[in-house]
């Protein structure tokens, strides 16, 4: 019987490995074309726009190219895993790549799911995420013919790669939080504003600062005082029940504008935000979403601080099939169109839309809290 | 601290350990029939992501529920098999749960919705006040103005302690779990009761995990159960077996969770990493206060060969 049961398992195994085993080749056709400033090593300046034509020309796919994603979120999480995979999947269908795609695994498992795809023979690992940091510098000293690309990246992490097969792309945290922090120091009524990040990483520090410097800046330029309370972490970015309860506790808090950088656990947080204001019978307690336009997800969105990361990814498979990839840190900022602000809510007044796109502008010139 | 702060509190504790009283509930009705079995992480997963996939489907947070309970039962068959009538290793088989329904779950979620990327999300149970009861001043309103299956997690832990210590069919399956040879020289169907044990504790062990996408959170993530499979298992440790016990060190851990995240958010100044420890560090305070002696099944873990001497 044993003997039977194993076979058993052992047949299920091999079904489950061939089940597993097709692969999914992009077929969308995107229209990405911002603009993007690349330095580093070559210290060059690139545009989207570029790029998109170059790339439109020989946008057949030619399944010559093959491109991995990694991530500790679920890719359907509504909020960073989600805009991330849909970065690679835009960029691969405007290079005409293969991509594939490993998310929700553990930290335990990122280095090992990277080295699978680098024996697969993938030409591009995209970790989209400081915290693969590590992982993707060890399988690039061990793999010095494959590409990785480093979503919030570390400016130095580059220079540490000693095959220099590392790319960082590295939207500005704090602009990222200033998008945000404009819209909420003008919507907060009660002058409270809370941040739920989901490890303490660079560039959600980056994004929790920038977000309480420019809500407390445009709060005082409309006559309020703007307090945002203290970041806290969940210390998972899949634990939609925290965002639940921690966004309770700051609406008790008196928090009535969120921010966050934390995956699925901002889609807990918005959850509770909607739970509250149906109990409370008007929407009064808001949420801006990233790094994608989500207005309309929930209720209580009313914008969203917008990464162009499918023109980041684009430009290193430029660099991948061009042959110069590689040891380059590629920003993103507003000033090249890698950062926007998304569409605002109609929950939003028009005065404030209004002063909110000067806002923008201010950050587009340079001249914001000058 | 006002009182505010205080029934917030409570109602957060309540919220978060109720999914863990189901666990540990399912825990205890496999360890009180000498099973142990740590794979609940496991059943949890399939039944969270069956009742969120049955609750889209149909609209009916209540049929999510009933998905979950018998797709917990249908894999725990698994578990049963090996370790009951195979009387193989039950903590490999646990752990063999624990690594398959996750993964089974995650390989049916990516099957459904393909490589798509779109939020989904479901209508959650709705809440239902108990009349008269939710209006008893301060607790009313926490305790008592809750989804059904918050309603349920109390009935069970009622009807458990009864069963167990007041009936004769409790005590038989008692005996299973204490001494097995003993209890088949009595009549007692061993295996039947085993494998009725199994039963229940897939079904709870679903219920607990489709909780957490019918009545809590309105999407489905994968690792979504975070741990609670374990933290149940402690519990029933915890509440030294006994039904009270085990919801009593539910709601101490659904509260310790509650407090750190209300102190994380109300502080100022003080790093978060404090806050995080509080729970690990009640459980370490606890436990040296309740001591070490073993109140267990005594013949949990082991096998049980009908004709073995």
């Amino acid at each position: 019987m044993k003997k039977i049961l194993a076979l058993l398992l052992v047949l299920t195994m091999i079904f489950g490995l061939v089940a597993c085993a097709s692969t999914d080749t992009t077929s969308q056709n995107t229209d990405t074309a911002d603009t993007a400033e690349t330095t580093g090593d070559s210290t060059a300046e690139t545009t989207g726009d570029e790029t998109a034509d170059d790339t439109t020309d020989e946008a057949a796919p030619t399944g010559d190219f093959k491109v991995a994603m990694i991530c500790d979120s679920s890719i359907s999480d509504g909020g960073w895993g989600m805009s991330c995979y849909n970065a690679m999947v835009d960029a691969a269908a405007e290079h005409g790549w293969t991509t594939e795609v490993s998310d929700s695994i553990d930290q335990s498992a990122y280095y090992d799911s990277i080295i699978a795809y680098c024996q697969l023979g993938f030409d591009l690992i995209y970790a989209p995420g400081n915290q693969y940091t590590d992982a993707v510098l060890q399988a690039a000293e061990e793999y010095p013919d494959v590409c990785f690309a480093l979503l919030n990246g570390g400016e130095d992490t580059p220079g540490q790669a000693v095959n220099g097969n590392v790319t960082s792309l590295l939207p500005d945290a704090t602009q990222v939080g200033w998008i945000a922090g404009a819209l909420a120091g003008l919507m907060t009524e009660t002058g409270t504003i809370a941040f739920i990040g989901g490890m303490e990483l660079d560039t959600t520090k980056g994004k929790y600062e920038g977000y309480k410097e420019a809500a407390a800046y445009v709060g005082e330029q409309n006559g309020k005082t703007v307090t945002t309370l203290d970041c806290v972490y969940t210390n998972s970015f899949s634990a939609s029940d925290k965002g639940i309860e921690f966004a309770n506790a700051m609406m008790d808090n008196g928090a009535d504008v969120f921010f966050g950088d934390a995956s699925a656990v901002d889609s807990g947080a918005r959850q509770a935000i909607d739970e509250r204001n149906a109990t409370n019978g008007s929407v009064t307690i808001y949420d801006i979403a990233q790094p994608s336009d989500l207005l309309g997800q929930n209720e209580c969105i009313i914008g969203s601080q917008v990464t162009d990361n499918a023109s980041l990814v684009g430009l290193c498979m430029t660099a991948v099939e061009d042959g110069t990839f590689g040891g380059e840190v590629i920003y993103g900022t507003m000033q090249n169109g890698a950062l926007s602000a998304g569409a605002v809510s109609d929950l939003v007044p028009a005065e404030k839309q209004d002063l909110y796109q000067q806002y923008i502008q201010q950050m587009i010139d340079g001249t914001f809290m000058q | 601290m006002d009182w505010t702060f205080v029934s917030n509190l409570i109602l957060a504790s309540v919220r978060m350990a109720t999914p863990l009283i189901f666990l540990a509930l399912a825990e205890l009705y496999s360890q009180r029939a000498g099973l142990v079995h740590i794979g609940l992480e496991g059943l949890a997963s399939i039944g969270s992501l069956v009742g969120f996939l049955v609750c889209l489907i149909t609209g009916d947070p209540f049929l999510g529920v009933l998905a979950g309970a018998v797709v917990g039962i249908a894999v725990n068959m698994i578990y049963a098999f090996a370790t009951i009538h195979l009387c193989a290793e039950q903590i490999v088989y646990g752990m063999a749960i624990n690594i398959f329904a996750p993964a089974l779950a995650a390989f049916i979620y990516r099957v459904y919705f393909g490589a798509g990327s779109e939020l989904v999300q479901v209508k959650l149970m709705s809440t239902v006040a108990i009349p008269g009861l939710k209006d008893i001043p301060f607790i009313g309103p926490l305790l008592f103005d809750q989804t059904p299956m918050v309603y349920l997690a109390y009935a069970l832990v009622i009807f458990t302690a009864i069963y167990f210590n007041k009936t004769k069919s409790g005590l038989n399956y008692k005996a299973v779990g204490e001494h097995p040879k003993a209890a088949a020289t009595l009549g007692i169907p061993v295996i039947g009761i085993k494998y009725l044990a199994s039963v229940i504790c897939g079904a709870l062990a679903g219920i607990g995990g489709a909780y957490l996408t019918t009545c809590y959170s309105t999407t489905y993530v994968d690792g979504n159960v975070a741990g609670r499979g374990f933290i149940a298992l402690a519990a029933v440790i915890f509440g030294r077996w006994s039904a009270g016990g085990v919801v009593l060190a539910c709601l101490f851990f659904g509260f310790c969770d509650a407090l750190q995240i209300r102190l994380q958010v109300g502080s100022s100044g003080i790093p978060y990493q404090f806050f995080q420890m509080i729970p690990y560090v009640a459980t370490v305070v606890v436990l040296a206060l309740i001591g070490a002696k073993k109140a267990g099944p005594k013949a949990v873990g082991k096998p049980y060969r009908k004709e073995e001497r």
